[in-house]
């Protein structure tokens, strides 16, 4: 299986980065230790050249700004959807696949940041909304905030496989989703959308009636259905989606599936697909635990074919990273 | 059966057309939007033992590239210090000429597309990934990267990228196959011990330079003028990749040939400098684009081969230009691409590779270079028929000459002619 090597933050303005600086560059040979070109994934601009330029020091990386919230939807006890002022700048970024932030409350300590994707962005109102989660004491500390909260970002690493998204035009694409986790899925369709693709939705509502993200979903012309996709009680994959699924593939030409789930819907999901399609492309959300985002603390490192890599920074194949040899079924 | 062609220069088409002409299905992955890669800024062809090694490979079946070489040239036997018989063919118009003839012979043509990675399984290559993840397989691989760039190399080991016909930024940098492979490169030496060395001459545009010199290149090809005394740098020629124009007469002189453009003989010149010479007053640089500053860096990327240029330790991929060795020059690339292409089919189909005899120039150089880099100072040594320590190899060898019909004799007396033309499939 081909393995990609790809930096999300690469050729943005906040490369070169810490890793950079300190000789691991994920992308850069030169910035490896080591003493000729074996650039690992190219995005228009050498690594090594704009460390030098830089005076051999990171560029300065994101910072926590205050933004005004402009709307709170308690949807749920534990479910609550933010909708926050931003500059135009910011919003501009955060209108990518797999972009998130980091949120807290004003004056928490910075081991209060929380991850949190963007579901949606509105260029005339200037907002950012982010669905919210209630798990355990960083959520609970977040949704304490009324008026202001704290934002940094942009980070956009919050979709795995994003390359088999970026370029797609006038194609079929398939979403499949539960719960929250759906979200990030909801900005990919806006981006589908505007190429033109055709984008087909199965959403499990989780526990709730209908999953959340449903309107949002519509919103970008994508066709929605919620159904029950994995029974959580005996953990397996429900006949009415595998036949659901089955009937989707044969009808429409879908060559990518964004799986938005936990890692274990992934995993299922995944699996189950990859047995009746061999060719088909995946891309999922991250789950991966962040606390910094920068590559740096080492929370979000998983194990991939042997290596270990930064999730918050570096972009794998899903497939690759959910594929097991045992069906799962 | 397919060969599979990594690198579109001028090793990299001869390779296509040579394992097309046996009969194989070729395909050639191109990084840019153009072949022949350093070829479009060369341009110099039969100047000293080129003109030997031209007519060999011609009287040897592979006169296609030369034809067409030919058709395009400018000049013809044109002399500048240390360079005799040398023609200069037209390097605005060479690429579109040798692209329509490949795509004519039915090799298919990957262009804009780069290989990043390969498959690779007891030292047999199974396939290369290209940039977008997709996967090209064949029955046997040919790479032709060159050494030149990319971008970090040419920061570390010379003054940063010079924006360069190559064009690394645009279309991303080259990667060695070999040793994503597990073989791990070469790297060649300057004279001050550093690693690689500087492409050796730059272009300007002609119409920037006054209408003399103009008239001068355009009837008879060249233009020398002194180099200011304050402004002479001898140290330049150290760095310099073309040991056979590192002559001193090329740090005191301006020598300018033209090409189309006209070919500055020096690796950079400060524009400055450049511009206070007489006719040079509105001078400006067109490859590589801040010629002023710097050029490109080459030679840190060559894969360990025989003689027959496979790789030493994979069974399956061959190797022509400057991936093959410290070779300088299009004459040298389309030699070493040209076997590395016949071999390759020979080696799918089961036949004994051939090494090519040392009693022509075309054969003796390919060992020469290899037996020489394992020596001391080997790799600080470049090896072209067109000067330096080889040059003088081939006249004491009695191996050059210019009479056409004596190369002609050499060659059907090993009943070799016409033996790049027979189809092996």
């Amino acid at each position: 299986m081909y393995k990609f090597v790809e930096c999300i933050d690469a050729g943005s303005e906040y490369c070169p980065c810490h890793l950079a600086e300190k000789g691991q560059c994920i992308i850069c040979s030169q910035l490896q230790n080591k003493v000729f070109c074996d650039c690992l994934y190219w995005k228009g601009t050498c690594i090594y050249h704009e460390l030098l330029n830089n005076g051999n020091k990171a560029k300065k990386p994101r910072q926590y700004r205050k933004f005004d919230i402009t709307k709170i939807d308690k949807i749920r006890d534990d479910l609550y959807l933010y909708e926050i002022k931003v500059t135009n700048y910011l919003l501009r970024e955060l209108d990518n696949y797999g972009a998130y932030v980091f949120l807290k409350k004003p004056n928490a300590p910075d081991y209060f940041s929380t991850p949190l994707s963007i579901m949606d962005v509105d260029y005339d109102k200037l907002t950012i909304k982010i669905l919210i989660k209630v798990h355990g004491v960083k959520t609970k500390d977040i949704i304490e905030c009324n008026d202001k909260i704290m934002v940094k970002g942009p980070y956009w690493n919050g979709i795995q496989g994003q390359r088999f998204l970026r370029n797609l035009i006038n194609k079929d694409v398939l979403i499949i989703g539960r719960g929250v986790a759906a979200a990030p899925g909801v900005l990919g369709s806006r981006k589908l959308n505007i190429n033109n693709n055709n984008v087909y939705v199965m959403l499990d509502p989780g526990k709730s009636i209908q999953n959340a993200c449903t309107e949002y979903y519509l919103k970008y012309k994508a066709e929605v259905e919620n159904l029950s996709i994995i029974d959580y009680k005996s953990k397996k994959i429900t006949e009415a989606f595998k036949l659901r699924i089955n009937e989707l593939l044969a009808t429409k030409d879908i060559q990518v599936i964004l799986v938005a789930g936990d890692d274990e819907f992934n995993r299922k999901i995944i699996n189950y697909i990859y047995r009746i399609k061999k060719d088909m492309y995946f891309a999922s959300v991250n789950n991966s635990i962040m606390c910094c985002g920068e590559g740096i603390c080492g929370s979000c490192q998983i194990e991939l074919s042997g290596k270990y890599i930064r999730s918050c920074k570096q972009q794998y194949n899903p497939l690759e990273y959910y594929l097991v040899e045992d069906d799962l079924e | 059966m397919k060969v599979v062609v990594i690198g579109g220069g001028w090793a990299g088409c001869a390779a296509a057309i040579q394992a097309k002409k046996c009969g194989a299905d070729v395909v050639l992955i191109e990084r840019t939007d153009m072949l022949l890669g350093l070829g479009n800024v060369g341009g110099i062809m039969r100047n000293n033992g080129r003109f030997t090694a031209a007519e060999e490979l011609i009287e040897l079946g592979a006169d296609d590239l030369f034809r067409i070489i030919d058709k395009c040239t400018r000049h013809r036997n044109v002399e500048f210090p240390g360079h005799k018989h040398a023609y200069l063919y037209d390097v605005t118009i060479i690429e579109a000429n040798v692209r329509r003839f490949l795509l004519d012979m039915g090799i298919k043509i990957l262009f804009e597309t780069r290989a990043v990675d390969v498959d690779v399984d007891n030292n047999h290559i199974n396939a290369i990934y290209l940039h977008n993840g997709d996967k090209v397989e064949g029955d046997v691989y040919i790479e032709t990267t060159g050494s030149t760039g990319p971008m970090g190399n040419c920061i570390r080991y010379g003054k940063g990228c010079s924006m360069c016909i190559l064009r690394c930024p645009a279309y991303g940098p080259r990667i060695s196959i070999s040793q994503r492979a597990g073989i791990e490169d070469i790297l060649g030496m300057r004279d001050d011990g550093v690693f690689g060395a500087m492409s050796g001459s730059c272009k300007l545009d002609k119409s920037s330079l006054s209408e003399d010199i103009r008239n001068e290149l355009d009837s008879k090809g060249v233009y020398i003028i002194d180099v200011p005394k304050e402004d002479i740098n001898t140290e330049k020629l150290k760095m310099k990749v073309c040991q056979q124009y590192a002559l001193k007469e090329f740090a005191e002189k301006i020598i300018l040939l033209d090409t189309g453009h006209a070919k500055l003989m020096t690796s950079y010149y400060p524009l400055e400098k450049l511009r206070k010479i007489k006719g040079f007053e509105n001078a400006r640089f067109i490859d590589p684009y801040a010629g002023g500053k710097a050029n490109s860096i080459r030679y840190l990327s060559m894969a360990p081969r025989d003689d027959t240029m496979k790789v030493i330790g994979l069974d399956n991929l061959f190797v022509g230009g400057e991936k093959s060795g410290l070779f300088v020059g299009h004459t040298e690339a389309i030699v070493t691409g040209t076997l590395a292409g016949y071999n390759a089919v020979r080696h799918v189909i089961g036949l004994k590779c051939i090494e090519l005899p040392s009693s022509l120039a075309v054969g003796d150089i390919i060992k020469f270079e290899n037996e020489s880099k394992k020596k001391k100072d080997g790799l600080r040594k470049r090896y072209t028929f067109a000067g330096a320590e080889y040059f003088e190899r081939m006249k004491s060898l009695n191996l050059y000459t210019v009479d056409v019909d004596e190369i002609k004799r050499r060659v059907r007396k090993l009943l070799l002619n016409d033996m790049f033309k027979e189809k092996l499939i």
